[in-house]
């Protein structure tokens, strides 16, 4: 009898362990399906007030590996020349009047809105949470993920995965009380050519923003090569000139 | 001039009215939702030119009392206020062509004020030709601006650039003329990017006359290092007839809510003029260390504190400023006496030591800003508290920056002054100011 305890506790510890690493490879899987490694996008932003007022801006990005991202506003022209870097959980943002790149947090919003620095300059989800459980539905997963470090704009996150597509349809964002700060909606899944597959638009909303949506809608989503001296502060008044 | 001033609060108004009611009645009301993009929202041009317009009314409550008033007007009666507006015109400029950019920035300024009637000013804020050979290597010449050190009010360790304006510190500065380089690499491990960048700035008659009246070629550079999730800067400055420099910066964020800096900078030989209560002016040298340490926080109700402890090596002490001061006096009550200005032209001699921004020993800055408060959406109030640690005087400013429509923002901030008589704040020109502008990107 004790035997037979032993045996069946050993089973259910190795499928736990089985479920804890299927659910951070399929959050790998999630990431590489939302985008290459390394790759260039033109994202625009758009906020919407209550009144239906809207604001947009037009920026371009460029990724590299797990947790390198800079961004450089193209529009509007109060915006223009506006660059942000990412490496992990060092944020910067440099306005060309201030001349140098000042630290930012992922709490800030460097556009307003809904949507905070960390939503702007996402990099992989696998480098930011740990899978704790996975659960299946009729639609696909459930994983219910929690932030590796504490230098994050959300504790938890439950992310809702269709299972065939292996993308996200909806994630919904904790604070580390527990509280629903956001949920994002992934739409329209595009084909953006190169076998880059993913959701053209990313719609939220939030209980702390009452009557206020944010959009961010994809462009020109492409693999790219790009040297890692690109992702530093010296480089950050530079990235414009990336585009091709 | 008070027409004037009548003109532009109802020129303001209007726009402040047409602004309010074009927000809710242009396309800009969502009726179908567009989100697609448009070809020529990310079309790459070789070029780019951008623009901005800003006027500004400037309304200034002078304190007659003052010393730094009666240094500058002597007994000239005037009126209680002075006016001046701004038209001020910036245009930036870029092309970039495989591995060369030009950039330039342009600013004209025109001006009306009771005392000089119409002014202008042109400059080149910037302009330089940029040649990048790969994402390592980037050498620049021309007119550039090197904004050293991490302080957000104040910079000790700003060795190639022009003082900021404490009331204003993300305001453009002019450049001076150089020669640059950068070398970027990145790299796996503790140290994960160092970047070296040297700097050569000649001074001429021609080129940078406002350094030093002396020819000579200044060099210096800085080294960056990003390492344990720290920035961190080594700058210096060598000179032969000016003092040398060295300086070292860095900033961290301890939480994502909670950011530290520091900035700190030794000048060897660093050279004074005094003038004491009896007019002598003596100069002495010295080595100089200054100290900034800041903090910025953001609070979970969007509320964003920057405060910073500066300790300015090169500053004036109470009881030196206080001489300044006393000398000032002693100069009018002559003048009233003899109608001898001599010893107020004196104090004029020293001023430009004297009477620039953060010219003595301690400094406290607090500058405590509220994004979107009230549910206004690009609406943000601040307050900024300057505190002289030295003589107990303070500036206190309000200020409230608003951005009703895309590229667009009006602005209105009341710097308050505070101070004992023979204080820095207490004893400067305007007891308070108000400035009103509106700035229009294009």
């Amino acid at each position: 009898m004790k035997k037979i305890f032993i045996i069946v506790l050993l089973g259910l510890l190795s499928s736990i362990t089985a479920f804890a690493l299927d659910g951070n490879e399929i959050l790998k899987q999630v990431d590489r399906n939302l985008n290459p490694e390394s790759f260039e996008m033109y994202r625009k932003l758009i906020n919407i007030e209550p009144d239906g007022t809207k604001k947009e801006f037009v920026m371009f990005s460029v990724k590299k590996g797990k947790e390198k991202i800079a961004s450089v506003f193209l529009s509007p022209a109060s915006e223009k020349g506006r660059s942000t870097l990412r490496i992990g959980e060092n944020m910067w943002l440099y306005i060309p009047n201030v001349g140098k790149p000042i630290r930012i947090t992922s709490l800030q919003s460097v556009t307003g809105g809904v949507f905070n620095n960390s939503d702007i300059m996402r990099v992989d989800y696998n480098s930011e949470y740990n899978c704790e459980k996975i659960e299946t539905t009729d639609k696909g997963y459930t994983l219910y993920l929690r932030a590796r470090l504490k230098n994050v704009a959300y504790e938890t996150l439950t992310m809702f995965i269709d299972s065939e597509k292996l993308l996200p349809y909806k994630i919904e964002a904790y604070a580390a009380s527990g509280m629903l700060i956001k949920i994002l909606y992934f739409k329209n899944i595009k084909d953006f050519g190169n076998g880059i597959i993913r959701p053209e638009i990313i719609e939220t909303d939030s209980p702390l923003y009452k009557g206020y949506k944010s959009y961010i809608v994809f462009a020109n989503v492409k693999k790219r090569d790009l040297a890692s001296e690109i992702f530093s502060l010296n480089y950050m008044h530079k990235i414009d000139g990336l585009r091709q | 001039m008070k027409p004037v001033f009548v003109i532009l609060i109802i020129w303001f108004m209007t726009v402040f009215l047409y602004v309010s009611a074009f927000s809710k009645t242009s396309d800009d009301i969502l009726t179908d939702l567009d989100l697609g993009f448009k070809l020529e929202e990310i079309k790459k041009k070789p070029y780019s030119i951008n623009a901005e317009i800003e006027i500004t009314e400037t309304i200034r409550v002078l304190d007659q009392d003052a010393l730094l008033f009666k240094q500058k007007y002597l007994d000239k009666k005037k009126e209680d206020m002075a006016w001046q507006t701004d038209f001020d015109l910036t245009l930036e400029g870029e092309f970039q062509k495989d591995t060369i950019r030009l950039y330039g920035r342009f600013n004209s300024l025109l001006y009306y004020n009771e005392e000089e009637n119409f002014e202008s000013q042109r400059k080149a804020e910037e302009a330089y030709i940029s040649f990048q050979p790969s994402f390592i290597w980037a050498f620049d010449a021309g007119k550039k601006v090197h904004r050293w050190g991490k302080g957000y009010a104040f910079s000790p360790s700003a060795f190639f650039s022009r003082p900021r304006d404490i009331d204003d510190p993300d305001t453009t500065l002019e450049g001076y003329y150089s020669l640059s380089a950068d070398y970027i690499k990145s790299m796996e491990g503790l140290v994960k990017t160092i970047a070296i960048t040297p700097v050569l700035m000649p001074v001429t008659r021609e080129l940078n006359h406002e350094i030093n009246l002396k020819d000579e070629l200044l060099w210096g550079g800085k080294v960056y290092l990003f390492v344990f999730d720290t920035d961190m800067d080594f700058m210096f400055l060598i000179s032969d007839n000016m003092d040398k420099r060295f300086g070292i910066d860095f900033s961290k964020n301890l939480s994502p809510a909670f950011e530290i800096h520091g900035d700190a900078a030794l000048v060897k030989d660093y050279q004074q003029y005094i003038i004491d209560e009896y007019g002598n002016i003596s100069e002495q040298e010295y080595t100089a260390f200054s100290l900034l340490l800041g903090l910025r926080y953001l609070s979970s109700r969007d509320t964003t504190y920057i405060f910073e402890y500066y300790r300015n090596g090169q500053g004036y002490s109470a009881r030196e400023y206080k001489n300044y001061l006393t000398f000032i006096k002693t100069g009018f009550d002559q003048y009233l006496n003899t109608s001898s200005q001599a010893s107020i032209s004196k104090s004029r001699t020293v001023s430009a030591y004297y009477n620039q921004q953060a010219a003595m020993r301690g400094y406290l800055y607090l500058k405590v800003s509220q994004k979107d408060p009230f549910d206004i959406l690009y609406f943000v109030p601040a307050i900024t508290f300057v505190y002289n640690i030295s003589d107990q005087s303070a500036s206190i400013t309000p200020q409230f920056t608003y951005s009703p429509l895309t590229n667009l923002t009006l602005d209105l901030k009341t710097p308050f002054l505070i101070g004992e008589s023979k204080t820095e704040y207490g004893e400067k020109m305007n007891k308070t100011k108000f400035v009103i502008s509106i700035k229009y990107f294009f």
